[in-house]
């Protein structure tokens, strides 16, 4: 691979998540791998309940991982004691979904904003509200006017400004971002986009940005990752990987996407029904009961994730594409 | 279409969120006077100049007058003096039952739900099953085997009869403000679990235990008063609470129906503070309420 | 299915007539005008997309089009007229007479929509047996028939299931069944497929697409999603603040807008085409508080073309000259092809604080 001699901020090896409800074992996470190079952003998109949003809650620790191994910086996560894996989380940060909730209504934002230095003890006093002024200012909220504000009085576009604020506030290497912006209209979606576009130069941070919007996650991803039912189905750079699905799942998401164009002759040939239950995935390829090229082998043997060239990997027994020059 | 009921303003239009909360209101204030007055006369009585409560000081059954604000009893009693000391058992009784109540409720409803798992499931079942069983029987049945009574005692009953109350509303906020993004937020920035506790959680759910503890005041207080009228309060001859004195008056209001400010002073009052302290909580609640659409 | 219900006796006619229409809230703040002054007019077959940012009144526009607000505490002004009948002002009574039977609503949340605790295939056939007077078993078969029809597979078996026993498509595709059980003429779809994943959205809009022309519907496709308008409807609506700021077939919206705002939104849009890490357009600033409308264009504290003008004086709605095409702006656009959306540099940002406090 290419980005072989880049540094590896984040490795994923083999991820599992089960979840157990009642007797039955759903396994969120079937298995997925993958690295994240230093100063890059992955894309990692799929349709509800693929699991992207749990494997990033995995990554973070605040579901526990029932399987794989997961490298931050080298050092392995799920096998750190506590305490240690809580020093080493403060090289990642999260930031959520829903803007609101995820803001303590009853808190002043500047103290929201600090939590993380007032958590691990870094600052205090005079450093401590310099490091939150500059931070707010950096996410266009201005301190003078807002920072004695409550985080209820607050847009949704705002509550995610301040979000971001308090993810950088510990300089974390790793930023994951599950959804951040699909709970906001479109023009403010577009600032908040390019902000993080910004603040990602500026504080050299290395993204995990999930999503299940394709024209979003394409705008700020330097590579795409997609999963379908607990299992990645194909990674590679994102122009590429829209240009040339090798996956069919990737092809059909593509199809669907709508572009806000009305020249754009949209592809009519949907995908039919919907994704199977994750308590029963089928044998081999979990796509195979959606796919039109499915064949016997598909369902006997599990495709592997392969490479095909061009930084590209697909985990298909009959990609659409076979190899790039 | 059968679904014809709308929002009154649907959330979309919400665009600025207000920075101010909607006044409080002058009725809550009168409510909240009130309250700071008989609270006041409670806490002050020893120190005010009124009557003895215990000493016939007059004659007996005299209407009201500018000696005797509310009459004398059948006794000869200042029933003035009566009802200023009776605040003091009653919101004695009130105030000391819930702090029992929420003492042990409240850390351990918090406890279960921030917890979960297994001490849940344990410290729940424990609870609910006592919740299941009627708490006013078990007081009275208590209350009339153990001799003789004291205030303390009252309190003590009516006090821990009022945990498992307590505990369910605790764990209910508990895990509604607990399952909000922003705990996961907090824990994920490295907050450990008693700053989470302290500084997330708390402030969220002590709006709900306040206006809680309104409503558990006033219920213990009517509570007292049944107690009381049922004979199984403190001795009346020893410090009346507002119960005994309604109870007092339905006795010697036979003998003497003209004196009918005897029956309608603590009633009165004690209908007022109750009214008052339910008000108010519930004026509190929706105050806090930070989900409530305001505009 | 009968093709021929609610043809109109003149085709030519538009069969739903908007005029100023106004809905205003009575808030302890002050009025609040969602709607401030809204016309247009819905031929028979045609699709109609109403486009807009929250707060921009779209979805207050479709349930007052179905005279859905309540009495208290909201005031409708102007005119709905539609097939005949007058909605503004119209009693429950008559509402109910054409609820169901002229013209139906479908919903963001289909959860919610539907009753939990009833079985899916009553829900359907409850207002076929009240309002069609079908007994009982005409109902049921009448109810698997529109379960065929929207695509649910094996239908007599989820006659039988209960909302929370379906997915979120399957759950939309009831309740377009439900919408479509008396034959409407005009069919309100607010927002049918947010919240949806691609692949189902995908599906719901061809199924409405495929539903209007087998039954003849006319329908108004409320969104917030550019994309979902663009190939999905004949005419577009640009709504901002309560108001309509451009309308016209699609195609002119998308390739000839004139109004500065139209631009905006289609540039602050990420695309599927466009290469990866193309800077967006950001809007600055966000929208206005309706409680605190200025005099002029509601656009003006945000639009880069704006001048004193625009804040002073209300632009009205004006024909570009192009068939239909309207847009209420001081300081159009001038007459061009589409946008470049593969532009880099950035106009203003950060600004969403800046603007008011």
């Amino acid at each position: 691979m290419s980005e072989a001699s880049k540094n590896v901020v984040l490795s994923v090896k083999d991820l599992e998540v089960t979840f157990r409800k009642g007797r039955q074992r759903v396994s969120a996470v079937a298995g997925i791998s993958f690295d994240l190079y230093e100063g890059e952003t992955l894309g990692l998109v799929g349709e509800s309940g693929c699991g992207k949003s749990t494997t990033g809650r995995a990554l973070m620790q605040i579901v526990p991982s029932t399987g794989g191994e997961i490298y931050v910086d080298g050092a392995e996560l799920t096998s750190l004691s506590k305490k240690e894996a809580r020093s080493l989380r403060r090289k990642m940060q999260m930031i959520f979904q829903d803007p609101i909730s995820s803001l303590n209504p009853r808190r002043r934002v500047k103290d929201i904003v600090a939590e993380p230095l007032d958590c691990w003890k870094t600052a205090k006093g005079e450093e401590r509200d310099a490091i939150v002024y500059d931070l707010l200012n950096k996410v266009g909220i201005d301190p003078a006017v807002y920072g004695n504000r409550y985080a209820r009085q607050f847009s949704g576009g705002q509550c995610q400004r301040i979000s971001i604020a308090r993810s950088l506030a510990m300089r974390p290497r790793l930023l994951i971002c599950d959804e951040v912006v699909s709970a906001l209209d479109v023009s403010i979606q577009a600032q908040i986009l390019n902000l993080l576009e910004d603040l990602k130069k500026e504080y050299g941070l290395t993204m995990l940005f999930i999503a299940h919007d394709l024209a979003v996650v394409k705008n700020i991803s330097d590579r795409v990752a997609v999963m379908y039912l607990g299992k990645l189905c194909e990674i590679g750079p994102s122009d590429t990987l829209y240009a040339k699905p090798a996956h069919p799942y990737t092809s059909f998401l593509l199809g669907a996407a709508l572009e806000a164009d009305p020249e754009i002759e949209q592809n009519r040939a949907t995908l039919s029904g919907e994704p199977p239950s994750p308590l029963h995935p089928p044998s081999g390829c979990r796509f195979r009961t959606r796919c039109p090229f499915a064949t016997e082998k598909c369902a006997s043997e599990e495709p592997m994730l392969r490479d095909i060239g061009a930084g590209q990997q697909v985990a298909c027994h009959y990609p659409l594409v076979g190899s790039h020059q | 279409m059968t679904n014809t009921e709308t929002p009154m303003i649907p959330n979309e239009i919400v665009v600025e969120h207000p920075e101010k909360r909607e006044p409080i209101g002058l009725f809550t204030w009168i409510c909240v006077g009130w309250l700071a007055i008989n609270l006041g006369v409670a806490l002050l009585t020893p120190f005010l100049p009124i009557a003895n409560p215990k000493e016939m000081i007059s004659m007996p059954s005299m209407g009201m007058s500018l000696d005797h604000l509310m009459g004398t009893d059948s006794l000869g009693r200042d029933l003035f003096a009566r009802v200023a000391w009776g605040s003091r058992i009653s919101l004695g009784v009130g105030l000391g039952a819930m702090a029992i109540g929420f003492g042990i409720g409240g850390p351990l409803g918090m406890l279960a739900a921030f917890r979960r798992g297994k001490l849940d499931v344990a410290l729940s079942s424990v609870m609910f099953t006592l919740l299941a069983f009627p708490s006013i029987i078990a007081i009275i049945s208590i209350l009339s085997m153990w001799w003789p009574r004291s205030l303390a005692k009252i309190i003590l009953v009516v006090g821990i009869s009022s945990v498992p109350l307590v505990y369910r509303v605790i764990r209910a906020a508990t895990l509604s403000a607990g399952s909000k993004e922003y705990i996961t937020a907090a824990r994920v920035l490295g907050a450990k679990d008693r700053r989470i506790v302290f500084r997330e959680l708390l402030p969220n759910v002590a709006p709900t235990g306040l206006s809680f503890l309104l409503f558990g005041v006033a219920t213990v207080i009517a509570l007292e008063g049944v107690l009381a009228f049922l004979g199984l309060s403190i001795d009346p001859n020893t410090a009346p609470s507002w119960g005994n004195l309604i109870n007092d008056a339905r006795q010697s209001l036979n003998d003497t129906p003209q004196n009918w400010p005897l029956i309608i002073f603590p009633s009165a009052i004690l209908c007022l503070f109750i009214l008052a302290l339910n008000f108010v909580g519930d004026r509190l609640r929706s105050y806090f309420d930070v989900t409530e659409v305001k505009l | 299915m009968s093709t021929e219900t609610n043809q109109n006796n003149n085709p030519d006619e538009d069969f739903l007539v908007v005029e100023n229409l106004t809905t205003t809230f009575n808030t302890a703040r002050g009025p609040l005008p969602a709607v401030g002054g809204v016309s247009f007019r819905l031929g028979h077959n045609e699709t109609l997309g109403v486009v807009g940012e929250s707060g921009s009144g779209k979805t207050v526009l479709s349930r007052t089009i179905m005279g859905l607000q309540p009495r208290t505490n909201v005031e409708v002004g102007g005119s709905v007229r539609f097939d005949g009948h007058e909605i503004v002002g119209a009693t429950e009574a008559e509402l109910r007479e054409i609820w169901g039977t002229k013209v139906a609503m479908i919903f963001q949340d289909p959860m919610t929509s539907l009753n939990p605790v009833t079985k899916i295939g009553k829900q359907i056939g409850e207002s076929l047996h009240v309002r069609l007077g079908m007994s009982k078993d005409e109902a049921k078969a009448r109810a698997i028939e529109l379960l065929t029809l929207v695509g649910i597979p094996s239908p007599e078996e989820r006659y039988e299931a209960y909302p929370t026993q379906l997915s979120g498509g399957m759950r939309q595709r009831v309740m377009i069944a439900i919408a479509l059980a008396c034959n409407p003429s005009l069919l309100l779809a607010d927002e049918p497929t947010t919240g949806l994943d691609v692949t189902i959205q995908a599906q719901i809009l061809n199924l409405l697409d495929e539903l209007q022309m087998k039954l003849q519907m006319s329908v108004i496709l409320v969104t917030h999603d550019l994309g979902v308008v663009a190939t999905r409807t004949d005419r577009i609506i640009v709504m901002y603040a309560g108001r309509v700021v451009e309308m016209g077939r699609t195609k002119d919206v998308f390739k000839d807008h004139r109004m500065p705002y139209t631009r905006a939104l289609l540039e602050s849009t990420p695309r599927v085409s466009n290469p990866s890490h193309t800077r967006l357009k950001t809007i600055p600033g966000r929208p206005p508080n309706l409680l605190k409308l200025a005099e002029g264009c509601a656009f003006a504290p945000r639009c880069s073309r704006a001048t004193e003008k625009c804040s002073q004086e209300r632009p009205n709605l004006e024909p570009t000259g192009t068939d239909g095409h309207y847009f209420a702006c001081w300081n159009p656009l001038d007459n061009q092809s589409a946008p470049v959306s593969s532009s880099t540099g950035s106009t203003k940002e950060f600004g969403e604080d800046n603007v008011r406090s």
